[in-house]
C-alpha cells in the first residue's frame, strides 16, 4: 500500500524542505542566536534573521547576487555584466531557464516596441530568418508607452468572470513597464533571442493592441545559437522525445517566422542562458537560497545570501542530474554558503505554486499537498517554493497584489492531462526530468470528457465533466464579447465605463466554476484541513477504443501510482486506494456512481450534472475499467514582494529595502501572463542593481 | 458461511470465508427493437481470482423472471486477471420502454463464493420507420471523417470510410451528435418525420496555448 499524506506529516516534511533542522540549529548556535528565539514559519524558513552579518565567512562575492536563473534572473545577469557588474546567479534547479525554459516563448511587450515597429514597416529579422508576412494591420501594432500604460492599468475591463485584470496592478510598476519594452526588447534581440512576427497579445497584455511574439531557432544540421540554428533532434519530435536542449517538443514557426523556424520558450531561455555565460554570468546550480541577509533584520542595506546544496537525483539511476552547459558553472557541493553581494541582490526565484501553506492564503483548498505547481518535474520539488518571497518578507519586504491570483484563468487549472501527477509540463524522453514525470499522461481536449466521469476522492461525481477542464479566456487583445468586452477589436475603448456596466457583465459571464468544485470539500474531507483529494477520470476499455488513446507506457506508468486498471470497478476503487499516495480513504461511492451513471445513459440524460444535452453519453460498463488522475496544477503566480518601478523591494513603511530587488513571479502588483513581465523586470533590476554602490560590509 | 474441521493428528478448526464475486455486464444494444432477440456479455469475477469455469448466472428481467442462463468458459477474458465472460442471447419485451434487468451469479454449485448481481438497462423501442443518412466531414478540408460517431439517442452509428453513418430512427425530436477523435463535437436538434440527410461539418477542437 501506498504510503499515505495527511496534513500533519505534510507540514512536518515541508518545513524540513525549507532548512533541515540539524542546520538550523547549527547556524542559530554559531550565531548566538537560541533556536528557541527563531519562529519556524510554514515552510520551513525561520522569520527571524537566523545569519547576523558579523558572525559570516563568505564563501563567495560579487557585485550582484541573483537569485534565481530563469525569466527575471537571466535578463538581470546579463544587464548587470553589461553595465560593468560581476553576477553569482543561485538556482536551486540542476539547469537554468525555470519555466521559462518549458514555455511557449511568447513574450508580449508593446510600447511601439522595436518589434511592432518592425512589423509596421513590413521588415524582416538582421539575419533573414522572419520572412512570413506581418499577422496585423499597422494600426493593430501602433501605439506609445503612454498608450500601453492605460492599457495595462485600464480600470474599467472586465473578463468572463467579472474579474477586472488590470485595475488592481501597481501604477508606478506599470509605467517603468511601459517605459522600458522598447529597451527590453532591443536588449533580448541583441542577446541571441530572435523573435517572430507579431501574433496577438499575451494573456492580460492589454486590450488595445498587437504586442505577442514567441521566439524560434532554424532547423539546421547542428545546434548553433549564434548562427540560430537548432537540429532536429534538439527540437524534439512530437509524441516522441524531447532533449535537453528543450524539454518541451519545439513548435512550427512556418506561419509567423518562416519555413523550419522551431518555437518555443527553450529558444528564449538558451539564448540569454548562451550569452549570460559567454559574458561572464557565474552560477551556482543545485543552491536553494534558504536566507537573504540584512545588515540588521530590519534596517540597512542587503549584503548577501546563504543558500544550501539542492542536487537532484535520476530516481531511477541514481546519478546527479547535470546542466546542459557547463562554462560558467561553481561546482560547490558544500552543504550551506554564504555570498556576499557587493551592490545588490535580486531576488528571481519564482512563484508561490508549489508551496501548499503560501498558495492556501489565496484559497484554502490549494492547501491540498496532493497539487503541484506547473513544472513540478522540471523544476523539482523546491522550484516555486515562495522562499524568495518568504526571505523577503523576514527582513521586512512588503507584499503587493494578493488578491490577483483569483483574477486569471490559468493561475489553477485543469490542464486536460490524465495519469500524471504533473499535468502542465511536457517532458518527453530525451530530457534529464523525464523520469521525475513517469508518464507523459493522457491529454484530452475538453470534448473527450463525454468518454469518462469525473469523480472526488470518495467516489462521487461533482460537476459536467464536459466542463471540468474548460476554462474561459481572459481579457486581452483582440477585445470581443468572448472576452467580456462589449466591442471588438479596435473598437474597444479604454477606460470606458460600459466596459465594466452590469449589463455587459451579464450579457459576457460565462465562468463554468467546475475547478471550485473539484475543489470542495466532500464526505471524505477531515478537520482540519478539509482536503478535497485526488480527482478521477473513470473510464472504460470501450472509451479508449472509441476516441483512440494510447493508454500504454510513457503515456501512462503501471507503477507511478496515477493510473489503475482492473475487471471491475469495485476492484478499481480498491487499487486506488491501495496504490495512491494521495488516496486517504475508500471509494465508497464509485460502484454505485458507475451505476446511477449508466442507468442516466440508459434514459439518455443526466439529472444531477446536465449531460446529454452537449455531447453524448455513453456507458461505463466494458471491462477493463481504467481510473486516471485528473490534477488541477497551479501555474502562474500572482502576488508576491511589492516592487517599486525601479523593481526595488519596498518595506512595510513604503520605503525600498537598500540594495534589494526582485521580479518576476517573486513580485506582486502585475497580473501579467506569461514572460513579458519577468523580461522586462529582470532588464530593469539589472540596470540599477549594477549602477548601486558598492557596500562596505 | 460454512465451517470445516480439518482431520489431523491435532486437530484445527478452520473457518473457510466465501470469496465475493463481482459481476460485469456489456454490450448490450442502446437501442432494441420490440420482440426482437440481442445478445450481450456477462463477465464474473472472484475476489480471490478463483477459476469460476463453468460456474453459472442467471439474466432476470424487470419482473424478476429468469430471462436466460449462461455458463462460464475454461478461459478467462483476454486483458483481465481473472474475469470469466459468457455471452447470452435474450429476447427484448414486446412493449416499448426502458426496463431494468439484472445479472446474478455466481449460483449453486460455484464454490464457496457470494452471489452477487448488476442491473442494467434494456432500452425496448418500436419499429425505426425511417432513415437519416449523416454525412460527415472535416469543416475545413471537406474530407469524409471515417470512423465518426452518430448518437441520436438512443440510436447509435458509426461512418463508414466515406464518412456516411446510416441511422435508423423512430419518429421524433432528437438531438443529432457527431464526434470524432480531436474535433469538437457537432450537434444539430433534428425533427425526423421521414427519411432525412443531414450534413455535419466538425471543426479540430483547438489546442490550448500554453506559456
Amino acid at each position: 500500500m501506498a504510503k499515505k499524506r495527511d496534513s500533519q506529516k505534510d507540514r512536518k516534511r515541508q518545513a524540513a524542505k525549507g532548512v533541515s533542522r540539524r542546520d538550523f540549529v547549527k547556524k542559530g548556535t554559531a550565531a548566538g542566536v537560541g533556536a528557541s528565539a527563531a519562529v519556524l514559519s510554514t515552510s520551513g524558513t525561520a522569520l527571524a534573521q537566523v545569519s547576523p552579518v558579523t558572525a559570516i565567512t563568505w564563501h563567495y562575492e560579487a557585485d550582484v547576487v541573483i537569485i534565481g536563473g530563469g525569466c527575471t534572473g537571466l535578463p538581470a545577469a546579463i544587464r548587470a555584466r553589461d553595465l560593468g557588474a560581476s553576477v553569482i546567479v543561485v538556482d536551486q534547479n540542476f539547469d537554468l531557464g525555470g519555466k521559462m525554459l518549458h514555455s511557449g516563448g511568447w513574450v508580449s511587450l508593446g510600447g511601439g516596441d522595436p518589434l511592432q515597429l518592425r512589423d509596421i514597416k513590413g521588415e524582416g529579422d538582421r539575419e533573414g530568418f522572419v520572412t512570413a508576412p506581418r499577422q496585423h494591420t499597422v494600426a493593430e501594432l501602433t501605439e506609445d508607452p503612454d498608450f500601453l500604460f492605460r492599457d495595462h492599468t485600464d480600470w474599467s475591463v472586465m473578463d468572463t468572470a467579472a474579474q477586472a485584470p488590470y485595475r488592481y496592478n501597481e501604477r508606478d510598476l506599470h509605467r517603468a513597464y511601459a517605459d522600458n519594452c522598447y529597451a527590453t526588447r532591443e536588449f533580448l534581440m541583441a542577446n541571441y533571442v530572435r523573435f517572430t512576427r507579431i501574433s496577438g497579445t499575451h494573456g492580460n497584455g492589454g486590450m488595445s493592441r498587437a504586442r505577442r511574439a514567441t521566439t524560434f531557432l532554424m532547423e539546421g544540421s547542428t545546434t548553433d545559437i549564434k548562427q540560430g540554428t537548432i537540429s532536429r533532434r534538439d527540437a524534439g519530435v512530437a509524441g516522441v522525445s524531447s532533449s535537453h536542449f528543450a524539454p518541451r517538443v519545439m513548435g512550427d514557426g512556418a506561419k509567423i517566422a518562416s519555413t523550419g523556424a522551431r518555437t518555443n520558450g527553450a529558444a528564449l531561455s538558451r539564448g540569454l542562458e548562451f550569452s549570460a555565460r559567454e559574458k561572464g554570468v557565474r552560477f551556482l546550480l543545485n543552491r536553494h537560497m534558504d536566507e537573504i541577509i540584512r545588515e540588521q533584520q530590519f534596517s540597512g542595506r542587503v549584503v548577501g545570501i546563504r543558500a544550501s546544496y539542492s542536487p537532484r537525483l535520476d530516481p531511477v539511476t541514481g546519478a546527479q542530474l547535470q546542466s546542459l552547459w557547463q562554462n560558467g558553472n561553481v561546482d560547490d557541493r558544500t552543504e550551506t554558503i554564504f555570498i556576499r553581494a557587493r551592490k545588490a541582490i535580486i531576488i528571481g526565484a519564482g512563484g508561490h505554486g508549489a508551496n501548499p501553506q503560501f498558495r492556501s492564503m489565496f484559497y484554502p483548498a490549494w492547501r491540498e499537498p496532493a497539487f503541484v505547481s506547473s513544472g513540478w518535474a522540471l523544476l523539482g520539488p523546491r522550484g516555486q517554493d515562495a522562499s524568495g518571497i518568504i526571505a523577503g518578507m523576514r527582513i521586512g519586504a512588503n507584499l503587493a497584489g494578493m488578491q490577483q491570483n483569483l483574477g486569471y484563468d490559468s493561475t489553477f487549472h485543469f490542464p486536460g492531462v490524465l495519469a500524471t501527477r504533473d499535468p502542465y509540463t511536457d517532458m518527453l524522453p530525451g530530457h534529464p526530468t523525464f523520469s521525475m514525470r513517469g508518464s507523459t499522461g493522457i491529454a484530452l481536449g475538453s470534448d473527450s470528457f463525454q468518454h469518462v466521469i469525473v469523480v472526488n476522492q470518495v467516489g462521487k461525481r461533482f460537476f459536467n465533466e464536459l466542463l471540468v477542464t474548460r476554462r474561459q479566456g481572459g481579457a486581452w487583445f483582440p477585445a470581443a464579447p468572448e472576452k467580456g468586452q462589449p466591442k471588438r477589436g479596435l473598437d474597444h475603448v479604454q477606460l470606458d465605463w460600459r466596459n465594466a456596466s452590469v449589463d455587459n457583465i451579464r450579457a459576457t459571464y460565462a465562468e463554468p466554476n467546475s475547478i471550485h468544485a473539484a475543489l470542495a470539500m466532500n464526505e471524505g474531507s477531515k478537520a482540519p484541513d478539509y482536503f478535497s483529494g485526488p480527482i478521477w477520470a473513470i473510464f472504460d476499455r470501450a472509451a479508449v477504443e472509441r476516441d483512440k488513446w494510447n493508454i500504454d507506457p510513457p503515456f501512462t506508468s503501471p507503477t507511478n501510482g496515477f493510473f489503475f486498471s482492473a475487471d471491475t470497478i469495485e476492484e478499481l476503487a480498491a487499487r486506488i486506494h491501495a496504490d495512491h499516495e494521495f488516496q486517504r480513504i475508500p471509494l465508497t461511492y464509485l460502484a454505485e456512481t458507475v451505476r446511477r451513471w449508466n442507468a442516466y445513459v440508459d434514459k439518455g440524460s443526466d439529472p444531477e450534472f446536465g449531460r446529454g444535452a452537449d455531447a453524448p453519453m455513453y456507458r461505463v460498463e466494458k471491462p477493463p475499467f481504467y481510473a486516471a488522475t485528473l490534477y488541477p496544477v497551479w501555474h502562474d503566480s500572482y502576488g508576491g514582494l511589492r516592487i517599486n518601478g525601479r523593481t526595488q523591494v519596498v518595506d512595510m513603511q513604503g520605503e525600498p529595502i537598500p540594495g534589494l530587488y526582485a521580479g518576476g513571479e517573486a513580485s506582486g502588483g502585475g497580473q501579467q501572463h506569461g514572460l513579458g513581465r519577468a523580461l522586462v523586470h529582470g532588464y530593469i533590476a539589472g540596470t540599477n542593481a549594477a549602477a548601486e554602490a558598492t557596500g562596505t560590509r | 458461511m460454512s465451517e470445516h474441521v480439518a482431520e489431523a493428528s491435532t486437530p484445527i478448526s478452520s473457518t473457510v470465508m466465501p470469496h465475493a464475486t463481482s459481476v460485469v455486464a456489456w454490450d448490450i444494444p442502446s437501442a432494441i427493437v420490440a420482440g426482437e432477440r440481442f445478445r450481450m456479455k456477462v463477465g464474473i469475477k472472484c475476489s480471490n481470482e478463483c477459476r469460476l469455469t463453468n460456474g453459472h448466472f442467471g439474466v432476470y428481467d424487470h419482473e424478476g423472471a429468469q430471462a436466460a442462463t449462461g455458463t462460464l468458459p475454461d478461459e478467462r477474458w483476454p486483458g483481465t486477471t481473472g474475469l470469466y465472460v459468457a455471452e447470452v442471447e435474450l429476447a427484448a419485451p414486446a412493449s416499448e420502454g426502458l426496463y431494468t434487468w439484472s445479472v446474478k451469479g455466481l449460483e449453486s454449485d460455484s464454490g464457496p463464493h457470494v452471489e452477487s448481481s448488476i442491473s442494467f438497462g434494456v432500452r425496448v423501442v418500436g419499429n425505426p420507420e425511417y432513415l437519416v443518412r449523416v454525412e460527415t466531414v472535416d469543416g475545413v478540408s471537406q474530407t469524409p471523417l471515417g470512423g465518426a460517431r452518430v448518437v441520436m439517442h438512443p440510436y447509435q452509428a458509426v461512418a463508414d470510410a466515406r464518412g456516411v453513418a446510416e441511422v435508423r430512427v423512430a419518429k421524433g425530436a432528437y438531438r443529432l451528435f457527431v464526434s470524432q477523435t480531436r474535433y469538437l463535437t457537432f450537434c444539430l436538434p433534428v425533427e425526423v418525420t421521414a427519411d432525412m440527410t443531414a450534413r455535419a461539418e466538425l471543426d479540430l477542437a483547438p489546442v490550448p496555448e500554453r506559456n
